[in-house]
C-alpha cells in the first residue's frame, strides 16, 4: 500500500429551486454549475471513464436505473453528456460537475485525513459560491443540502475513492472493507428521521442505509450495493485499483469526515499485508440496516450460523491490529484515529454523551431537545426539516452551524483556511499539478481529467499522463510557461 | 495473524420506547415554532417546512 493513503471525496448536494420541481433539477443543477464565480477550467477529459467495469473482470451491460426519475425525463430533451454535466476543474484540481441533477464536489486527491476534511468543507463554499450566482440570476431563492436523502425515497451519494494496489485483488478488499462499512456508521453516521424503506423506524444513525439492496455491485444510481464493484482506477489499470465506497453519509463536522476516512484507509493498510480481521456477515444488507435502526446503542450485527458481534467489537478487532502491526512506522493520524475511535466506542457504549463528536449524536441531541420543549414526538413531522436543515451548507442558516455557533459541537474550520484550500494544495500530489495547470496555463489547456492533463502544442497536443502515486514538485507552481511546466512534471 | 470473529448469543436488548416513525415523507409539515433565546431555536423558528422530492443521485 501507499503509505499515506491517497483518498478523495465526492458529495451530491440535495438542490432545491423556488417554485421548480424534480423534473427542472438537470436542468437547474446545470445552471448551478455553469454560474461558478470563480476561476475554473471548462473541457473535462471523459475518455478514462467507466462506470459499468466491474471488479470482479466483467463489464455490466447496462446500469440500473431508478424508475421514479425516469418519469421526471418522460418528454424531455437533454443536451448532450458534456453539456449538461458542464464540468467545471478548479485551481484546486477539484472538479465540479451536475451529476444526475445534483452539484457535486470532487476534492482533490488528498495524503492526510485533516486536508481531505477541509478540502471537503471548502467544497461547501464552492457550491454555496455558485448556488448565489444562479439565484441572483434567475432571481429565485436557491437552498443546498450537504446530505443524501429528500425524505420521499430519493438518494444521492457522498463517495470515497481510495488507491489500491491491483495486486490486493477483489476479494480480500471485499473482505476487509465491508465489516468495516457496516461498523464505522456508529462512529460517522449522519443521522436520519424515520426509514423510507421497510420496517418504520424513528431515528437511524446513517442517511444510506435504507437504500442498499445488494451487498456488492457496480450499481450506485439505483439497486444500490453497500460495497461497489465499480473499476474505474483514473490510473494505470494494471497497477491501481481506485475503491469506490458509496455506504457512507456526507458529514457535516470535519472530524467526522477524517474519521469516516481513517478508518476505510485502516482496513485497507490491514488488507494490503494480508491481516485484516476476518468477519463472516452472510447478509450485508441486513446487518447495514440493523446497525443503522438501533436505538439501543447495543449495534449487533449477526454473524454466521447463529452467532452474533457488536459494532464496537468490529471496530475494536481493527484498530488493535492496526496499532500492533503499524505502531511504529506508519501514519500519525491513522493512529491518532484509532486512539479517538476507541475513546468513542467506550463513550457509546457507556451511554455518554458523544453530540459533540459525532453528526448522528448531534443531530438526535438537537431534536430530542425540541422535542422536550414542544412536548412532541418523533410523529412529528417537523422533525424531517430540521433533519434537512442540519445540512444547509450555508453558515448563516443551516443548523449544524448553529450548534457550532454554540459550541454545542466543534467550531467550524476558519474560513480563511477553506478558502486556501479552494485556491490550492498543500500536498504533493497530483492534483497539485492540475491544480496548477488551471490556474496558471488554462489558455494552453485542452483537456483534463483525474489522470492526464493535454495542453495545446506547437503542432499537435501534448498529453501527460499523472500518476496517481508520484510525488509532485512545488517547483511546479514557479514554472514560467507551459513547456517548463510539463519538462518538471516529466521529471517528477 | 487471523482473528475468531465468532461470538455467542447473548440476551437480547430492551425494545426501544418509542418506534412513531413512518414511511411517508411530509410535503409540507405543519412546524411548530420553538421558543427559546439561543441561535439554535432562532434558526428553527425559520426552517422552511417544503420539501420537493429529489433526484436519485449516483
Amino acid at each position: 500500500m501507499t503509505s499515506p493513503i491517497l483518498a478523495g471525496i465526492e458529495t451530491e448536494y440535495g438542490l432545491l429551486v423556488e417554485g421548480r420541481g424534480a423534473e427542472d433539477q438537470i436542468d437547474d443543477s446545470q445552471q448551478v454549475i455553469r454560474s461558478y464565480p470563480g476561476h475554473c477550467f471548462v473541457g473535462w477529459d471523459y475518455r478514462f471513464e467507466s462506470p459499468r467495469s466491474d471488479l470482479r473482470g466483467f463489464t455490466q451491460a447496462r446500469l440500473n436505473y431508478d424508475p421514479e426519475d425516469a418519469k421526471f425525463d418522460a418528454g424531455r430533451h437533454h443536451r448532450s453528456d458534456s453539456e449538461v454535466r458542464s464540468d467545471r476543474v478548479l485551481p484546486n484540481g477539484a472538479r465540479l460537475y451536475n451529476d444526475h441533477g445534483h452539484p457535486e464536489y470532487s476534492t482533490p486527491e488528498c495524503l492526510s485525513l485533516r486536508e481531505l476534511a477541509l478540502h471537503d468543507k471548502a467544497g461547501e463554499i464552492a457550491v454555496l459560491r455558485a448556488a448565489a450566482a444562479y439565484s441572483e440570476h434567475r432571481g429565485l431563492d436557491v437552498r443546498l443540502y450537504k446530505n443524501n436523502t429528500d425524505f420521499h425515497g430519493a438518494s444521492y451519494g457522498t463517495h470515497e475513492s481510495y488507491l489500491v494496489p491491483r495486486e490486493i485483488g477483489y476479494e480480500r478488499l471485499y473482505r476487509a472493507v465491508m465489516p468495516m462499512l457496516i461498523a464505522r456508521q456508529i462512529l460517522c453516521g449522519a443521522g436520519k428521521v424515520g426509514s423510507e424503506t421497510g420496517e418504520s423506524a424513528p431515528f437511524q444513525l446513517s442517511q444510506r442505509a435504507d437504500f442498499f439492496t445488494e451487498s456488492a455491485s457496480v450499481d450506485t444510481l439505483f439497486r444500490r450495493p453497500v460495497f461497489n464493484t465499480r473499476d474505474e482506477p483514473h490510473g494505470d489499470p494494471e497497477e491501481w485499483i481506485r475503491l469506490h465506497v458509496i455506504a457512507g453519509d456526507a458529514n457535516m463536522m470535519a472530524s467526522c469526515t477524517a474519521r469516516k476516512v481513517g478508518l476505510v484507509k485502516i482496513a485497507l493498510s490491514l488488507a494490503g499485508i494480508g491481516q485484516a480481521p476476518v468477519w463472516e456477515i452472510p447478509d450485508p444488507v441486513r446487518a447495514f440496516q440493523k446497525v443503522s435502526r438501533d436505538m439501543t446503542r447495543e449495534f449487533r450485527v449477526p454473524l454466521k450460523g447463529a452467532n452474533w458481534t457488536v459494532a464496537y467489537e468490529i471496530i475494536d478487532s481493527y484498530l488493535s491490529a492496526y496499532e500492533r502491526l503499524f505502531a511504529a512506522t506508519d501514519d500519525p493520524e491513522l493512529l491518532a484515529t484509532c486512539v479517538e475511535c476507541r475513546s468513542l466506542c467506550g463513550a457509546l457504549r457507556n451511554g455518554e454523551d458523544v453530540s459533540s463528536r459525532i453528526d448522528w449524536a448531534a443531530k438526535l441531541a438537537m431534536l430530542q431537545h425540541y422535542m422536550e420543549e414542544e412536548g412532541t414526538d418523533w410523529a412529528d413531522p417537523a422533525l424531517r426539516s430540521f433533519d434537512l436543515e442540519y445540512h444547509n451548507p450555508d453558515p448563516a442558516e443551516g443548523l449544524y452551524a448553529a450548534l457550532a455557533e454554540m459550541g454545542s459541537v466543534e467550531p467550524l474550520p476558519y474560513e480563511e483556511d477553506l478558502l486556501d484550500r479552494l485556491s490550492g494544495n498543500f500536498e504533493p500530489t497530483r492534483a497539485l499539478a492540475r491544480g496548477l495547470a488551471v490556474s496558471k496555463f488554462s489558455d494552453r489547456l485542452l483537456g483534463v481529467s483525474w489522470a492526464s492533463l493535454i495542453f495545446r502544442g506547437g503542432h499537435e497536443p501534448m498529453e501527460l499522463y499523472l500518476p496517481p502515486d508520484h510525488s509532485y514538485p512545488a517547483q511546479l507552481e514557479a514554472a514560467k510557461s507551459v513547456e517548463e511546466f510539463i519538462e518538471i512534471l516529466r521529471g517528477a | 495473524m487471523m482473528f475468531d470473529a465468532d461470538r455467542l448469543t447473548k440476551p437480547g436488548a430492551p425494545t426501544p420506547a418509542k418506534k412513531l416513525g413512518d414511511d411517508s415523507g411530509p410535503s409540507k409539515p405543519d412546524v411548530r415554532k420553538p421558543e427559546g433565546g439561543n441561535e439554535l431555536l432562532k434558526r428553527m423558528k425559520k426552517v422552511d417546512p417544503d420539501q420537493d422530492r429529489q433526484r436519485s443521485g449516483e
